[in-house]
């Protein structure tokens, strides 16, 4: 009888071997990078390297936050420096202001700013393309002009100091190396929270809505909840990368935390390394965070790495749409058993088939 | 899928209007559709039925009109409130979700019961089974594992009805289920509207083959120009006048 089961096997059974080699060298490649990054600072990298270690992470944080929304709804928000920026001066304010403890001021801020989220993407989720876009720029720019007018509250341009969360007892090199290992943490926490979702229900939902929402919704898919939460979900996280970054930088200024910039950044990032990917953001933010320390400590503070990153972003556009990972993992599926054949069927095997699964289970499915 | 009594009216259309700037694609068409019955609805390009199936199923407003299923009204409600009431639909141009799995676009029509099957597993084994004795019913079951995007247009056609039963809809709206499929497969297709049309499934099928159209369905309605002109069993509608007026400019 021809089954369900029978078909799973049928198809996977073709080279165990190479699928279980693909699969290990996945996992290896995924624990080389964990020890790798777990053990950089101990290889006495120096502060300015280690700090240079910290805004990679910080980085990767940040395009794995944008990647809740990006990767699996499929929109593009070239704003979410607005969540970055909010994150930090919130936890700013609130132990400036409120007396706050540093680390419940990291948490708090996240967790006002995913508030304020709900009708940020309650008005600019109900556009698609480029117009939601458009709305997620606006959502930044607006933010600029309020922080730096705002002057009695935030600082205005004269910027915004945040409290160490250490003590002075704490010096610089170590301060590097605790926030280096307290952003791994977060990025770890993300990554997870990432992987939980794409493996439920609600990613499936997510992901059919970035494929074609109209269907998606025919299908029963509630899909502006669904975006919504996890826009919501992607404003938390980004604004708690936002809030560390506060807490490490020590200094916040509106014309960096609400910059354009900042928002391309996590866009290229996650697209450099595959959006659909979970480890794709962070590959991405390594790789671009590693090209602009290096272009401005050997250039200065020239433009000359924004040029160089519009160069890459158009390269990665024209060869690499998916990214590197997804890109990679097609090589890799060239290797595995070739996929079953799409021939239809003639009207005569049809038939036969048919007369089969007549014959087997009178029809019924 | 809970089945109401045969010929009871389930979907209920009346006054339905919907224009498109000085374009008048529906205009004030009424009808009502009976359970348990194939129908057909067919017209000339252009005469609106395509509106007709995006103004019941939520995909776009209506000017003006009702629509109510099974006595609640639907009108103006979301696509996915459209979907839960029971009504399945398939588009024009067929579509699937093209970068995913043949097995995953079929499990994506699993409604989640609460919180914990929304964040549980989003290939739990019931679902499982079930997406894959649909791939076997509509016949791409050996084609679980390919991307949608890869397999012909007729296969997806067949995995977009696969989809549509995953929601167990008990009314389906097939926009064009024969256009651009080869003729094995349009016998593929037609027998498994046959078949699920007598486990009770109630089906209003817009279609251009018109031999199809005449083997398939119990009643026939005909738009021309936004509006139901006649309406009954194909034989009858085949000699209608004004059918034969609209379709052949006889």
């Amino acid at each position: 009888m021809r089954n369900a089961s029978d078909t799973a096997t049928t198809s996977a059974s073709g080279s165990p071997t190479v699928v279980r080699v693909i699969r290990g060298v996945q996992v290896l490649a995924v624990v080389a990078a964990a020890i790798g990054v777990l053990v950089f600072p101990q290889t006495g990298p120096g502060p300015f390297i280690m700090s240079v270690g910290v805004v990679i992470l910080s980085y990767a944080c940040m395009a794995t936050g944008w990647n809740f929304v990006g990767g699996f709804t499929g929109y593009i928000s070239l704003g979410h420096a607005a969540f970055t920026g909010l994150g930090g001066y919130l936890v700013g304010l609130l132990i400036l202001r409120a007396d706050v403890p540093s680390w419940i001021a990291l948490v708090l801020a996240a967790v006002i700013v995913a508030v304020l989220s709900i009708p940020i993407g309650f008005a600019s989720l109900r556009v698609r393309g480029a117009s939601f876009v458009i709305m997620s720029l606006a959502l930044v720019l607006i933010m600029l002009l309020i922080f730096q007018s705002w002057s009695d509250v935030t600082g205005g341009s004269n910027g915004l100091r945040v409290p160490r969360p250490f003590g002075p007892e704490v010096l610089r090199p170590e301060q590097h190396e605790r926030f280096y290992y307290l952003h791994v943490l977060l990025l770890v926490i993300m990554l997870v929270a990432w992987w939980a979702i794409d493996r439920s229900r609600f990613g499936a939902g997510l992901k059919a809505i970035r494929e074609d929402e109209d269907k998606a919704q025919s299908l029963g898919i509630p899909t502006f909840g669904y975006k919504l939460s996890v826009y919501v979900i992607s404003a938390f996280f980004t604004a708690l990368a936002g809030g560390l970054y506060a807490l490490w930088f020590g200094f916040l200024d509106p014309i960096f935390q609400f910059s354009i910039l900042t928002g391309s950044y996590m866009v290229l990032m996650s697209l450099l390394g595959g959006i659909r990917s979970l480890f794709g953001p962070a590959l991405g933010a390594a790789i671009v965070g590693y090209a602009i320390e290096f272009f401005k400590a050997q250039y200065g503070d020239t433009q000359f790495h924004l040029v160089a990153l519009g160069l890459l972003l158009g390269l990665v556009v024209l060869f690499m749409p998916e990214g590197i990972l997804p890109s990679l993992g097609r090589l890799l599926d060239r290797l595995r058993p070739s996929a079953t054949s799409i021939r239809e069927e003639s009207a005569e095997e049809l038939a036969n088939k048919r007369a089969v699964l007549v014959g087997d289970n009178g029809g019924a499915s | 899928m809970s089945t109401a009594p045969a010929h009871e009216i389930g979907l209920a259309v009346h006054g339905l209007s919907k224009s498109f700037g000085g374009v008048h694609a529906v205009v004030d068409a009424s009808v009502d559709f009976h359970h348990g019955r194939i129908n057909a609805l067919i017209g000339p390009n252009g005469s609106g039925k395509t509106t007709f199936f995006n103004c019941v199923t939520g995909m776009i407003r209506a000017d003006a009109g009702t629509v109510t299923y099974r006595g609640q009204d639907i009108t103006g409600k979301a696509p996915h409130r459209v979907a839960h009431a029971g009504i399945g639909r398939s588009f024009q141009v067929c579509r699937i979700f093209p970068r995913m799995t043949v097995l995953d676009n079929v499990l994506a029509g699993v409604r989640p019961t609460g919180l914990a099957t929304l964040l549980g597993s989003g290939r739990r084994r019931s679902d499982v089974e079930r997406a894959r004795a649909l791939l076997a019913r509509v016949g791409i079951d050996h084609l679980e594992r390919a991307e949608a995007g890869d397999i012909s247009y007729g296969q997806q056609k067949l995995l977009e009805l696969a989809g549509v039963l995953m929601t167990d809809p008990e009314t389906i709206m097939l926009d064009e289920p024969a256009g651009g499929v080869n003729p094995a497969l349009i016998d593929r297709i037609s027998t498994l509207i046959v078949e699920l049309n007598a486990e009770g499934r109630t089906f209003i099928v817009v279609e251009h083959n018109m031999e199809l159209v005449m083997r398939l369905s119990d009643h026939v309605i005909v738009f021309d120009r936004g509006a139901p002109i006649a309406a009954g069993p194909p034989s009858t509608v085949q000699k209608d006048p004004a059918v034969l007026e609209a379709y052949l400019g006889v």
